[in-house]
């Protein structure tokens, strides 16, 4: 564990498991609240209590609740972190737990962190900002700004488990975890790093409320009828908000293995290209889709038949939805015949920056426990979005491979190929 | 494994408008510095910054203030990508060519001058199009829309040293065959809410950037852009491109330490330059010039010093390691691309900048920071450090290109 990073110089390929997972969700704290209460199909998503939106449409959004971060980062300073600092330290901190590595003198000195986060401190940063004017320079502490800088969260996440190896924050919109894990998977597939931790958080806020919303991208925004999330499903009308801090500990397979760690699973597969100018034709845009995915598959020399699970980026949203399930369908093969598709954003909320890590961690506790969740709400399928949705109920199936998407409508598409190694 | 070259490069800081106007300005020891006009500075102790003057659109130049982040970065893509000629290239293949830029807060200046101006409260300051400026990434898909790329797009928020850590994501991108090319840089511009935050920090100096010396006051906030068109070599000879230098490796680490304080002994930054050196297949005696992270605060050039000590052992006190941020000032998630941008010029031109503003030694500064004076010096390999805050440090190697001898056609 306390070999110094290399230098990715040789030209190896190393596996790369995941022996971790730490969740601060709208569906629970910790990997089995937050699964069971996906299995059971009881929603994260209830009226927006954290911000007053009285005077705007939309009322609904999946919020973090009953979390304590004291429970897991101690009472000392809290009072000076942002909720999403707290939400990924939190997140962190189980997640190496999970991995038995904060324990027993495994502390994983030069692990590193990659987040993905798209707005990041946004409102804090914004509260900085107007404080300056409504107060004066003058007033403000240095203290003031211990926390506000849309990376903040993940430099705070370094320096409290005083990690040693890369810190990194990738902001690319709606696919900044998914880019995250993607990146943390490939240094440690070149030999760069040995273990990474990697996911995504995000917070709800007024800022990223309205954001979403006066671009008509929220459910019931623009007078489009009940706030439901319910993606590839004939009415669906835009997603829903949500948070959370989730997150991964990526480790390269065979230290992993003889440190006796638990293996999840392993990432076999990243890809990733832009999909979201508004050049593109809607065919185009299509055929982009379909190819991030087929590059993560050729990145893990995978053939899309394989596929026993499709964890969609499905996130109720019109056009997206829609281009997503058309993009599968031309998956080469009969990949689409085969695998089945769900999505967790029903329960769970869109959390933009940090959904690629939310799936990522719905997809490992499916491959896990053998079983996938229903896409909740989904009562009338779309026929444009003819694809093997999984409804109603859980399903149980060997899951040998599954895939990943996540896609940002003005941004890249993005895809991860995970392999259960217990198969 | 591919190899990864620099084909072309733009520039925007205080000292000019292009490659070619900066360069001259450095060589010739000239501060950027001057009153700070962007916003009022009178309720603050610093007024001075390293601001951007003007902007050059292929030969048009506007003054017109204030710039955007975005105006600053697309003037230096421009420049780099007309430099490289990549666009008349006709094979390209534009789903191969991504984009990856580091900022340190995107365009925060925009939602700070909306509050300022309208005297308005931060719920009625929220006006759709700054609100949808603001998240970093509008930045690097306007830049693949402007050169209609359709490669990955990705923003790296490190703080100071965004730059390297774009330049270190495109170099793998390449280097693993995932793309061809990637456009890659660093801009931002002085937020009034960044130069508060160093200000009540006390990290800014009052009058001038002066990295090693011993009676250096802080750093001096700067604004400007630099963007490198980064290629695989391959391509590059195809299409017979002119190279200024291959970026022979890189290596992130972090010190865990502390929020804004570097760890005094300077492993952080250690571990960084020693994963560089190794990731590139080079021995610390092989550099021939380091571009410092020389901030000017008393305590990174302190720091900075001991870890070069430590990698450079024997040779610390003889390898040339100038602060262009003595000249440009400290343009935060610009600041490692433009200082990769001087380190390709080193090795192209033979030339090195100096650190200005230098006047008295400083015994825990025991380096040659190239005072005051440019230097001829022919430069094989480069060192680009950036130890940013929050031990966040990204350190990158770059080196003259040596050509394969011709077998067939295998590169």
């Amino acid at each position: 564990m306390t070999q110094p990073n290399g230098s990715g110089r040789a030209d190896v390929r190393k596996r790369v498991a995941i022996t971790g997972i730490g969740i601060v969700s709208p569906l629970g704290i910790g990997r089995q609240e937050f699964w069971t209460n996906l299995i059971e199909g009881r929603s994260g998503i209830a009226p927006i209590a954290s911000i007053d939106v009285t005077s705007y449409p939309c009322k609904l959004a999946a919020e973090v609740k009953g979390f304590n971060p004291a429970d897991y980062l101690g009472d000392k300073g809290l009072k000076y972190l942002t909720k999403g600092t707290k939400f990924l330290t939190s997140a962190i901190k189980m997640a190496l737990e999970d991995a038995r590595l904060n324990t027993n003198g495994h502390f994983p000195e030069h692990a590193g962190v990659i987040i993905g986060s798209a707005l990041g401190n946004y409102s804090q940063t914004t509260d900085y900002t107007y404080n300056i004017f409504k107060l004066g320079p003058e007033k403000l502490l240095p203290m003031a700004s211990f926390d506000v800088a849309l990376n903040s969260s993940i430099n705070f996440a370094s320096v409290f488990f005083k990690l040693k190896g890369p810190s990194r924050t990738i902001s690319s919109g709606f696919t900044s975890s998914m880019d995250a894990i993607g990146n943390a998977f490939n240094l440690i597939r070149s030999g760069r790093d040995n273990l990474l931790i990697a996911g995504g958080v995000e917070q709800l806020s007024l800022d990223s409320y309205l954001i979403f919303l006066l671009q008509g991208l929220l459910s019931g925004s623009n007078n489009s009828g009940p706030e439901l999330s319910r993606p590839f499903g004939r009415h669906r009308n835009g997603f829903v908000l949500g948070e959370g801090g989730y997150v991964v500990i990526l480790e390269e397979l065979e230290s992993a293995l003889s440190r006796g760690a638990k293996i999840y699973g392993e990432v076999i597969g990243y890809g990733t290209t832009y999909i979201g100018s508004n050049r593109f034709s809607l065919e185009e845009k299509i055929s982009r889709v379909q190819r991030v995915m087929e590059l993560a598959l050729e990145d893990g020399s995978l053939s899309g038949e394989s596929l026993d699970l499709i964890y969609a980026n499905g996130n109720s949203s019109k056009l997206l939805d829609m281009i997503e399930a058309r993009a599968i369908k031309g998956l080469s093969g009969d990949a689409s015949k085969k695998a089945l598709v769900t999505s967790v954003k029903p329960l769970a909320g869109e959390c933009y920056g940090a959904a690629g890590a939310l799936q990522v961690v719905s997809c490992v506790l499916a491959m896990e426990n053998s079983l996938v969740p229903p896409i909740a709400n989904l009562e009338d399928p779309d026929p444009e979005c003819n694809l093997n949705l999984v409804t109603k109920k859980a399903l149980q199936i060997d899951i040998r491979s599954a895939m990943v998407n996540s896609l940002d409508p003005a941004g890249n598409g993005s895809c991860l190929v995970l392999k259960n190694s217990s198969q | 494994m591919r190899r990864v070259v620099v084909t072309g490069i733009g520039l925007v800081t205080a000292l000019g408008a292009t490659v070619k106007e900066t360069w001259e300005a450095m060589l010739a020891g000239k501060d950027g510095i001057s009153e700070i006009t962007s916003f009022d500075t009178s309720r603050y102790k610093v007024h001075r910054a390293c601001e951007v003057k003007k902007l050059n659109f292929n030969g048009h130049i506007i003054t017109k203030k204030p710039f955007t982040v975005y105006d600053c970065l697309l003037a230096s893509a421009r420049e780099a990508m007309e430099d490289s000629g990549l666009d008349g290239y006709e094979p390209l293949r534009r789903d191969r060519v991504g984009v990856s830029i580091g900022t340190l807060a995107g365009e925060l200046s925009l939602f700070e001058r909306r509050l300022r101006d309208h005297h308005l409260n931060k719920a009625d300051g929220f006006d759709i199009e700054v609100a949808l400026s603001y998240p970093p990434m509008t930045l690097s898909t306007q830049l693949a829309e402007e050169f209609r790329m359709e490669g990955p797009n990705i923003i790296l928020i490190n703080a100071c040293s965004s730059g390297n850590h774009a330049i270190s994501w495109a170099f793998d991108a390449i280097r693993e065959g995932k793309v061809d090319a990637m456009i890659v840089g660093g801009s931002d511009v002085v937020p009034q809410t960044e130069f508060t935050h160093f200000h009540n920090l006390k990290s800014l100096a009052p009058e001038r950037c002066q990295p090693f010396d011993k009676n250096r006051q802080g750093l001096v906030v700067g604004a400007g852009a630099g963007v490198l068109i980064l290629e695989s070599l391959e391509q590059a000879r195809k299409r017979d491109a002119r190279m200024y230098a291959e970026v022979k490796g890189y290596g992130l680490s972090s010190d865990g330490y502390h929020m804004t304080a570097p760890h005094p002994s300077g492993e952080g930054p250690v571990r960084a330059m020693e994963v560089a050196l190794a990731s590139a297949g080079l021995s610390y005696k092989d550099i021939d010039y380091i571009s410092a992270h020389g901030t000017g605060t008393p305590l990174n050039d302190k720091m900075e010093t001991l870890a070069l000590q430590t990698v450079f052992r024997e040779m610390a006190q003889d390898i040339p390691c100038s602060s262009v941020k003595s000249m440009i000032g400290h343009t935060m998630g610009a600041a490692s691309a433009i200082e990769s941008i001087v380190c390709c010029m080193a090795i192209k031109e033979g030339a090195i900048p100096p650190t200005i503003n230098y006047e008295t030694e400083d015994p825990e500064c025991n380096l040659d920071c190239v005072p005051n004076q440019a230097r001829e010096c022919k430069t094989n390999y480069a060192l680009n450090n950036s130890f940013a805050f929050g031990g966040n440090n990204a350190s990158v190697v770059f080196g003259r290109v040596h050509l394969p001898v011709e077998r067939g056609s295998v590169i």
